[in-house]
């Protein structure tokens, strides 16, 4: 999934107060510790990156453990910048909905997240995480008794299939594509041009409903990452009955704890107590507060500020996928009641430079840039320790498999960048190949990274072009085939708890095509057969697989040089109770939180 | 004999009344508009400011030299100036006041480090000469234009006053959003940085084809009135030449309301460049700017407000200079309007 590109329309001040200012100012900053010890958070992210187990019907079987102190009652106040784009859960993929589907849409799986940040994938709909036989080519799912939506229509297996059909029309178009492309191929609207609307239905050989409270899946290969995948808020169910097509994504049928009372679309979305959804069927969710008042249109910087007084209204209240805001971090950090408050990790993306292969070819180039680049002063520009952390490779800290110590270049020793051995390298290169053209959003913080980015690539020898690329459209551009550009920033995080979803998307030569994420345009045999072989392994064999893929990414082909990972770090009202962070969405974990009184 | 001390140049300049009696015929409202400026103190201080700030802006990379520093380095990050930390681990300033050092006589820039006196000097020098170059030819084309269609009158003024009309419909920032992604293109490899000249040069065009209407209104406007008076009359009585009445009775008029202007419109135009950065359609860092600076700090007001207060102060101080300095020189056009 790609970043939220969230375009922050500030409006220049330039009312003065200059009295004012002059005695504020007049403090003395001696520096002081941030708090902020890499080090100690990635050892705490490597629960996170844990390979995630299965679960049977034990622990799938509800209700969930209750929260410690949890009490029922109280509205908890959301805040959040920008509108959802899509409610219709077919259509989201980006992690703001997916947060809001949490709380409103049940899945076949989902995920369960212990104390420790252990997850395992558990039945939500089905009774187990699903039994695969055939090899991992066939997935058989058993439905709960007494799941209703919020009409008190029981669900069944038809609605499975709806859900799933749903999928193949056209109105569907930004959810994720994994489950239908592994059920009929890439071309997969072919099959179902009107996505079962129309009575016509998948073929038993493919999708198979033998009674009300069975669903069988028939893939053509392994996939042994199902269970994940169906725990993604995009194979959320839609009841067959009330499917409005179109009209869906304002007013979808609720599953889960909450209900819809009202949407006003870019400004405030109204939750309440779903009556229909049963406790004792749901082993992850709860249903502490009376209801849910997202309000859209808040900036970060408010946000912030309003948690941080902490009054009234903003007492209940949380953040969405916001954050800190990056200038008001010290203000977090240097009280200790605020800095109470707030939940902390990894985000899964990684921000890497990526080489359009089609035109810098000379591995020397790529390997002079991967040496020059200076990590702390990309940091530096995201909010410094508590915005992102250096990146010595490919994974990010959340991801199965990921490598503290994996560090080909010297980054974590020299975060801001090798020059000497940048130098060196490039010696013999001539100099035409010296040229590089660099595209970057044209945004406050695109510009910055763009002084950082050229300040490391001249100060080694590079003759640095900068282009800008129109930030709404930036990912477009870049992802154009026969883009102009040599390098570019990127930035890309897991689907679920696999490598498989990072690698598969954004290295597998066989997906280099105009729009694709294989932004580096790399094709390589030897990548593209270890992508074959780890998808169809079980999750252990696998990682061994993907680790060898990303070593011989990083160290023979280098496709991107890896900058930093993402950090999350959100604040809380003083009345939110169970606030936890949750590994899974990187975000506050919305399904355990109460207000306190 | 005679002292010698009546001979002192001085002296002779101090013996001002039997002068001005001597000259008593040939001033014109240019002599008697100095005359009277240079009795306004506060017309002249604020002269000398602005002046002053035009110098600082040329010297800019003098200063720098005085004071070691560049607009460009990162010495928050550069590995070079590692023993010298200035920033700490949330990237705000260290010391006092934003960091002011004897290196950094300013302080420096949040996160990057970037020194604040050069970026501010540098700034001004990009703000400043831009908007002085885009003011010049807003006034001469205006000017120009309003003359024209004041002085000819009839079809000509039809015609003038149409066009101007369809130039003012234009949403000036709008325009430039739109349109600078496609000039761009249109002209520069896309694997060839814009080159700055190109921006600038962009800049200038477009403010200048898209602002100069408000000028040509006003003085047509005044024109059309001074067309009808008297002297104009008597001119064109004695055989004058078109060309002649509008460069020496009418043109001397109608100065005081284009310098007037002109001291109103050059620190907008400020304002409009630093809109135009902060758009993404005018300068891009690293270019320094004075009016992006100004943006930028105002995101660390309650952080560090230091960073805000030089760059800010700075632009205040000019602000009111230029104003100031405007509304002397119309009272010293026009005494009569005076306070």
């Amino acid at each position: 999934m790609k970043p939220i590109s969230s375009r922050r329309a500030r409006a220049i001040v330039v009312a003065l107060a200059a009295g004012s200012l002059a005695l504020t100012a007049c403090s003395k900053n001696d520096g002081g510790d941030s708090g902020a010890d890499s080090k100690k958070d990635q050892k705490e992210a490597s629960v996170q990156s844990k390979a995630v187990t299965y679960a049977d019907a034990a622990g799938s079987t509800g209700p969930a453990a209750e929260v410690p102190g949890a009490k029922p009652g109280g509205t908890i106040n959301v805040y959040q910048e920008a509108g959802l784009s899509h409610l219709d859960p077919g259509q989201i993929y980006v992690s703001d909905a997916g947060q809001v589907a949490n709380l409103l849409f049940r899945r076949l799986t989902q995920f369960k997240e212990d104390d420790k940040g252990n997850v395992s994938v558990v039945g939500d709909l089905a009774t187990d995480s699903g039994k695969a036989s055939d090899g991992g080519k066939t997935w058989t799912f058993t439905l709960k008794d007494g799941v209703k939506d919020q009409n008190g229509n029981a669900i069944t297996s038809a609605d499975i299939r709806h859900t799933v059909e749903r999928q193949y029309a056209k109105f569907i178009f930004d959810g994720p594509t994994y489950l239908q492309t592994w059920l009929s191929g890439a071309d997969y609207r072919k099959a179902l041009p009107n996505g079962g609307f129309d009575g016509k239905h998948l073929p038993d050989s493919v999708l198979a409903t033998p009674d009300d409270k069975t669903v069988v899946f028939h893939f053509d290969t392994a996939r042994p990452d199902l269970p994940q995948t169906l725990a993604m808020a995009g194979y959320a169910v839609v009841p067959a009955k009330g499917d409005t097509k179109e009209k869906y994504d304002k007013a979808p049928v609720a599953t889960g704890p909450y209900k819809i009372v009202s949407n006003k679309v870019g400004k405030e979305l109204v939750l309440a107590k779903n009556t229909n959804w049963d406790p004792k069927t749901d082993s992850v969710r709860h249903q502490y507060a009376n209801g849910f008042d997202f309000q859209f249109g808040i900036t970060e910087s408010t946000q912030t500020k309003r948690l941080i007084a902490d009054q009234g209204e903003d007492k209940n209240a949380i953040q969405l996928t916001g954050g800190v805001e990056a200038t008001q971090i010290q203000d977090v950090i240097g009280n200790a009641a605020v800095s109470k408050r707030t939940v902390k990790g990894y985000q899964p993306y990684v921000m890497q430079l990526t080489f359009n292969l089609d035109r810098v070819k000379d591995l020397k180039v790529r390997q002079a840039i991967t040496y020059a680049v200076n990590s702390k002063s990309l940091i530096a520009g995201e909010g410094g320790a508590y915005g992102g952390d250096v990146a010595p490779n490919y994974f990010a800290p959340t991801l199965p498999g990921y490598e503290a110590t994996y560090d080909p270049y010297g980054r974590l020793k020299m975060p801001q960048g090798n020059i000497a051995k940048a130098k060196e390298i490039l010696k013999g290169v001539p100099a035409a190949e010296k040229k590089v053209v660099f595209a970057y959003s044209n945004s406050e913080a695109g510009q910055k990274r763009k002084v950082a980015i050229e300040d490391a690539l001249t100060k080694v020898g590079f003759n640095v072009v900068s282009k800008e690329v129109d930030s709404a459209s930036y990912y477009e551009q870049i992802g154009k085939l026969n883009n102009p550009y040599d390098l570019y920033i990127t930035g890309w995080g897991q689907d679920w708890p696999s490598a498989g979803t990072v690698i598969t998307p954004i290295y597998d030569g066989t997906q280099v095509a105009d729009g694709s994420s294989n932004y580096s345009h790399v094709k390589d045999p030897k990548v593209d057969a270890l992508i074959k072989k780890a998808l169809t392994q079980d999750p252990t064999a696998a990682a061994a697989t993907w680790k060898e893929a990303q070593h011989y990414l990083l160290e023979k082909v280098l496709p991107a040089a890896p900058l930093w990972y993402t950090k999350q770090f959100q604040l809380s009202g003083s009345n939110i109770g169970g606030a936890r962070y949750g590994s899974v969405s990187s975000l506050i974990d919305i399904n355990r939180l109460f207000v306190k009184s | 004999m005679t002292s010698p001390v009546a001979l002192d140049p001085e002296l002779e300049s101090n013996a001002e009344p039997v002068k001005a009696e001597q000259k008593l015929e040939g001033r014109s409202p240019g002599q008697l508009m100095w005359q009277r400026f240079k009795r306004d103190r506060t017309g002249v201080v604020c002269a000398v400011v602005v002046i002053l700030y035009f110098v600082i802006a040329l010297a800019a990379p003098l200063l720098t030299k005085i004071s070691g520093t560049d607009p460009y380095t990162l010495y928050g990050q550069d590995p070079t100036y590692a023993d010298k930390p200035i920033l700490d681990q949330f990237g705000l300033p260290l010391g006092y006041f934003g960091g002011v050092s004897g290196s950094h006589w300013f302080g420096v820039e949040p996160q990057y480090g970037r020194d604040l006196f050069a970026m501010l000097v540098y700034g001004m020098r990009t703000s400043l000469f831009m908007a002085l170059g885009v003011t010049v030819l807003l006034m001469a084309t205006g000017v120009v234009i309003g003359l024209i269609g004041g002085y000819f009158g009839g079809r000509t003024d039809y015609w003038i006053g149409r066009v101007t009309d369809f130039f003012l419909s234009f949403p000036q920032q709008l325009f430039f959003i739109a349109f600078m992604p496609v000039v761009t293109a249109f002209f520069v490899d896309p694997r060839e940085a814009t080159p700055t000249y190109f921006r600038a040069l962009a800049m200038l065009i477009v403010l200048w084809l898209l602002g100069w209407m408000g000028m040509a209104r006003l003085v047509r406007s005044t024109v059309l009135s001074l067309r009808e008076r008297e002297f104009v009359e008597a001119a064109k009585v004695s055989g004058a030449s078109p060309w002649r009445i509008v460069r020496k009775e009418i043109l001397p008029n109608v100065v005081t309301p284009i310098l007037v202007q002109f001291t109103y419109s050059l620190p907008s135009t400020i304002l409009t460049i630093a809109f135009l950065s902060f758009a993404g359609v005018g300068f891009v860092e690293p270019t320094p700017d004075w009016g992006r600076l100004f943006a930028a700090a105002a995101n660390y007001t309650e952080q560090d407000p230091a960073f805000l207060f030089f760059p800010g102060l700075a632009l205040v101080i000019f602000v009111l200079a230029f104003n100031l300095l405007g509304d002397s020189v119309r009272d010293a056009f026009d005494p009569k309007s005076g306070r």
